[in-house]
């Protein structure tokens, strides 16, 4: 099932939760919506639901109105961050909710409800669990329970709020893994909400950035994270460091390094965002020089803390280089190097200020 | 030296806890235990035979079919009233809710002599609705239907006072998931909701139904105390009392107490009988028994 939104707003008193929001949702897609919290993604999941009516605008399921559609009527599986097992209820029971509470007309046979839930409980790898209890349950154990529970009344679309927010790194990692293989298997429509971006570029098809109850940016993750449209869609997918704009004679600068011409209107005052993957570390007589003031070894990779030549030094930019770069070249604490930037993007009041710019060899050289 | 610190640290902790759990263990004694055993020791004080008679007495009976009749109104009407209110108030937002919480609170704020007075000037003869129910030769005060009336008012709290926090900590995440599992609104509370507040639906009613049982104050004001008609145990109690009929007044009140031991053996039994209720008091089995202040 395709889901459509048009123009829809919901307001709580005077907070505006969510506003003027357009998203096509194409039937088998996979879309993270991703945003800190407050800024309405929650909101516009339980809209999608049913389980709040928008203030304003439509919502269409294969084209047709679904706006004021009852939750029950909407034939989607809603999968909470807390689970929402039915804790005096045995794991069967739980999965087998959705069919027993059918009108007898439409209720499988018992028999027939057994074997479904028990195919159910053998795809999330818990076929031995049907007689537990939820509190005798794992975390990750519940939420697949809980997934299992919305699968069993053949959703046409399924709406994950936080599903693995609740659960520690190890089990999120693994479960965000099965639910896209999942995904791929059944082909049911999926949406699901985060504030962690990592999980929503691994997991989605579709990344759609939330601010303020506005989509800020929405598009394959790949071009999200390289092409932000926004200063706050480039910091909130991945680290950033910060640098202000220096304008002489015509010419833009990061520190002492000339990033070409000027650009005509307002340049003072816009910054550029560098990731940190992005910094270029070479000899000190190269590029921005700068002191070594943290190695932070981190798996495969190194992050280091530099303070710039005329940066304050409580405001170290952070450079993340190879595990191998790193064990070839021993940088310590207290080393003089030199910065250059291999890519940044720059922002003026917020908003992309052109294309983002690599460096070429020249502009090393100021 | 730190071995024999801690071994010295870990004595002065059990002495303490020694201490702690006497002084709980004889405030028990003195202020629950006791009383209650000297209610049977005044009861069976002249014998077995006096005991026996004064239970058997006409208007002890009374008494007690009365007060059995009024708690079995009263508390059902408490528990619908209870958990629509709860319902309410803790699953949906609306205009008035503070009023509607404040007022739930009302009858544990007005003394229960209030309360009775308020029902003698509603239905009394002088009442707003005398002239009315001397028409139609419906008697509220002074019977048995003023005594219900005047229970329900002074029990009205209990059930809902004890389900309000229950569910509103347990969110509406349940509700919905049924919901969006294709359960009606019918199927969702009873199968759902129902089943997550029964323990502290149960402590309510148990509250409930001994404060029905034991209301003295506003049913004393409405009932006009006509011995073998209006007369519950409390109130049988107290005239045997100022009679100086010891023996039969606490005869009457034993009976009274049993009815409450009765009431707790009965919970106690359902909690063993059903394991998984049990576990469901053990998991969140303190908030449901919050008790009311």
């Amino acid at each position: 099932m395709s889901i459509a939104l048009r123009g829809i707003g919901k307001q709580f008193g005077e907070f505006a939760a969510v506003e003027n929001i357009d998203l096509d949702v194409p039937t088998g897609a996979l879309i993270a919506l991703l945003g800190p919290s407050g800024c309405g993604k929650t909101t516009l999941l339980r809209i999608i639901a049913g389980l709040e009516t928008p203030d304003e605008g439509q919502v269409l399921f294969d084209g047709r109105d679904a706006t004021l559609w009852p939750i029950r009527d909407r034939n989607v599986g809603f999968v909470f961050q807390h689970y929402a097992l039915f804790r005096h209820m045995s794991v069967f029971e739980n999965v087998a909710f959705g069919l027993k509470v059918k009108p007898r007309r439409e209720r499988p046979a018992a028999a027939d409800i057994r074997r479904k839930v028990q195919s159910l409980l053998e795809l999330v790898q818990l076929g031995w669990a049907g007689d537990r209890y939820p509190a005798q349950l794992s975390g990750g154990q519940r939420q697949r329970v809980a997934l299992a529970r919305a699968l069993a009344v053949d959703p046409a679309v399924l709406l994950l709020d936080e599903p693995f927010g609740a659960l520690d790194s190890q089990v999120r990692h693994e479960l965000r893994r099965w639910l896209r293989r999942l995904h791929d298997e059944l082909h049911f429509t999926s949406i699901f909400v985060t504030h962690d971006q990592q999980e929503a570029i691994e997991v989605a098809d579709t990344i759609v950035v939330l601010n303020r109850g506005r989509i800020e940016q929405s598009g394959v993750p790949g071009e999200v994270y390289d092409l932000p449209r926004s200063a706050f869609v480039h910091r909130f997918l991945g680290q950033v460091n910060e640098l202000p704009v220096m304008v002489r004679d015509g010419r833009a600068y990061l520190g002492p390094i000339d990033i070409g011409a000027a650009p005509a209107a307002g340049a003072a005052n816009s910054i550029a965002l560098i990731r940190p993957h992005e910094i270029e570390i070479g000899p000190e007589t190269a590029g921005w020089p700068a002191t070594v003031i943290a190695v932070r070894v981190i798996g495969p990779i190194v992050r280091l803390e530099l303070c710039a030549e005329g940066r304050p030094a409580n405001e170290p930019l952070e450079a993340e280089i190879s595990r191998e770069r790193y064990e070839a070249e021993r940088f310590s604490t207290g080393q003089k190097v030199g910065l250059r930037f291999r890519r940044w993007q720059l922002y003026q009041g917020g908003e992309a200020a052109g294309a983002s710019l690599a460096a070429s060899p020249k502009s090393l050289d100021g | 030296m730190a071995a024999a610190d801690a071994r010295g640290r870990g004595g002065r902790f059990a002495a303490g806890r020694l201490l702690l759990i006497t002084a709980a263990l004889a405030f028990l004694t003195l202020f629950l235990a006791l009383p209650l055993l000297a209610v049977f020791v005044q009861a069976l004080a002249k014998g077995v035979t006096a005991y026996v008679a004064a239970v058997s007495d006409p208007m002890a009976w009374a008494a007690v079919k009365l007060t059995l009749l009024v708690a079995a109104v009263s508390v059902p009407c408490n528990l619908v009233f209870g958990v629509a209110a709860a319902w309410a108030i803790a699953k949906f937002d609306f205009r008035g809710k503070s009023a509607l919480i404040t007022l739930i609170d009302l009858p544990f704020a007005v003394s229960p002599v209030i309360a009775g007075l308020i029902f003698i000037l509603i239905f009394g003869t002088r009442g707003w609705f005398g002239g009315f129910l001397r028409v139609h030769h419906i008697r509220v005060v002074f019977a048995v239907p003023g005594i219900v009336l005047a229970t329900i008012f002074v029990t009205f709290p209990f059930i809902a006072r004890e389900l309000i926090p229950v569910m509103q900590s347990q969110g509406k995440d349940d509700e919905e998931t049924a919901l969006s599992l294709g359960a009606t609104g019918w199927q969702t509370f009873w199968r759902v909701t129902l089943p997550n507040i029964r323990w502290g639906l149960m402590y309510g009613v148990l509250l409930c139904n001994a404060r029905a049982m034991g209301e003295f104050g506003a049913v004393s004001v409405v009932s006009g105390h006509i011995r073998g008609l209006t007369n519950t145990m409390p109130l049988h109690v107290e005239i045997l009392y100022n009679e100086y009929n010891y023996t039969a007044a606490f005869a009457v009140a034993s009976l009274l107490a049993l009815l409450a031991l009765l009431t707790l053996a009965g919970k106690s039994f359902l909690e063993w009988r059903q394991p998984e209720l049990r576990h469901a008091r053990a998991q969140g089995g303190d908030r449901a028994r919050r008790k009311y202040p």
